[in-house]
């Protein structure tokens, strides 16, 4: 039987897993780590979600919660089946010869991504999101002139990685 | 293709086709954390109960007869006290920062947080040591200061013995058992924390970083 509690949160992180699922593509290399960064997320978001007081949006909080456990407190765990990596190396070399569809496009900024650091992956996802600069600092716990300066040199790196 | 282009690819990504069910998501929340934070604590823990059982077995195996000879129960008793007093100090400090660490704060207090339980810690770690030197410092003092005082240490009852000789031979055995200590120790923390923290130590240097550029 669960309690009205559980059944608002199962409500609210179905509806929004999506947030998650993308944080979990960019954090994680394969589907084992995805999965287990997706659990972990889970387990944050539940453990802390009778402190959440319907001040902010429930996506905006689950923002921070799931960046936290993606940033600072996942550890990849060394138990693991070697699984096909999502990212094919040969994709790069595929979207110069191959018409730009959108598929290549998303895949080619998922890899780009991924060879940003921790931070930087913050930071360009929150871009992405459209996340205004307030949020982003609050989130992170940076100032938001801070958070302008970093986020053009991380669009950079990012720009340079995709247009070589 | 330019930044904002991608970023058009990026609002109209198709969902996730592995969409996981509110029967699985309550599955998840049942099962256990796996996160630094818990490993934090129980690593922690066992430190607390590492050095003090190392303290108490260290004082109650029998090993303080020929202490009682040269009159220094009393002594270690009262270091003894105020050692149980400092531990429980450290308890409380390690679980008021450990309970202080919160995954709905920003990332960079988050951060910030974690190091500190782990401070904790090894500011405990440092106290033992400390405590292990001054505390053999002192005993030395005391015990050369009396006379026949190493015979009655070392139980070896024969003041035919060259009573310098003797003396260096405790004082080195005493500087070799320390320095191993502090080498064990040192290789098991950077090895433990090291691994357990690198990631949380990078990314915790990249947010200071941030907020040093202006």
């Amino acid at each position: 039987m669960q309690t009205q509690l559980e059944k608002n949160f199962l409500n609210d992180f179905e509806k929004n897993q999506n947030i998650v699922h993308k944080i979990c593509r960019i954090y994680t290399t394969n589907q084992d780590q995805h999965n287990d960064l997706f659990q972990e997320i889970t387990i944050q978001i539940w453990k802390n979600y009778s402190k959440f007081r319907g001040e902010s949006k429930f996506s905006t909080w689950m923002y921070r919660v799931s960046l936290n456990t993606a940033i600072t407190l996942y550890r990849k765990s060394s138990r693991r089946i070697k699984t096909q990596d999502f990212s094919e190396v040969s994709f790069k070399i595929k979207s110069i010869d191959y018409d730009d569809t959108k598929d290549q496009q998303l895949r080619a900024l998922y890899g780009g991504i991924r060879e940003l650091n921790d931070i930087e992956k913050a930071l360009i996802f929150l871009y992405l999101e459209d996340k205004p600069y307030k949020e982003i600092a609050k989130t992170l716990g940076i100032s938001e002139v801070n958070a302008r300066v970093k986020m053009n040199r991380s669009k950079e790196k990012l720009r340079k990685i995709l247009n070589p | 293709m330019e930044l904002d282009n991608y970023k058009k690819v990026w609002k109209n990504q198709p969902e996730e086709k592995n969409k996981i069910s509110a029967l699985e998501i309550y599955k998840m929340t049942q099962s256990k954390s796996t996160s630094i934070v818990k490993w934090i604590f129980i690593i922690g823990l066992l430190e607390f109960a590492f050095w003090f059982a190392l303290n108490y077995i260290g004082t109650n195996n029998g090993a303080l007869a020929p202490y009682e000879e040269l009159n220094l129960i009393k002594f270690i008793d009262n270091i003894n006290y105020f050692h149980y007093v400092v531990v429980v100090l450290f308890l409380v400090l390690f679980y008021r920062n450990f309970s202080s660490i919160s995954s709905i704060d920003n990332t960079k207090t988050l951060m910030k947080n974690i190091l500190l339980v782990r401070k904790t810690v090894k500011w405990y770690v440092y106290y033992n040591l400390i405590n292990v030197i001054v505390f053999s410092i002192i005993l030395n003092i005391l015990i050369f200061n009396t006379p026949n005082g190493i015979n009655i240490i070392s139980g070896i009852d024969n003041e035919s013995l060259n009573q310098e000789h003797m003396m260096s031979v405790f004082i080195i055995a005493q500087i070799v058992v320390i320095a191993f200590m502090i080498l064990v120790l040192w290789l098991f923390y950077y090895l433990l924390y090291g691994i357990l923290l690198k990631k949380l130590n990078k990314n915790y240097k990249e947010l200071i970083k941030l907020n040093e550029i202006n």
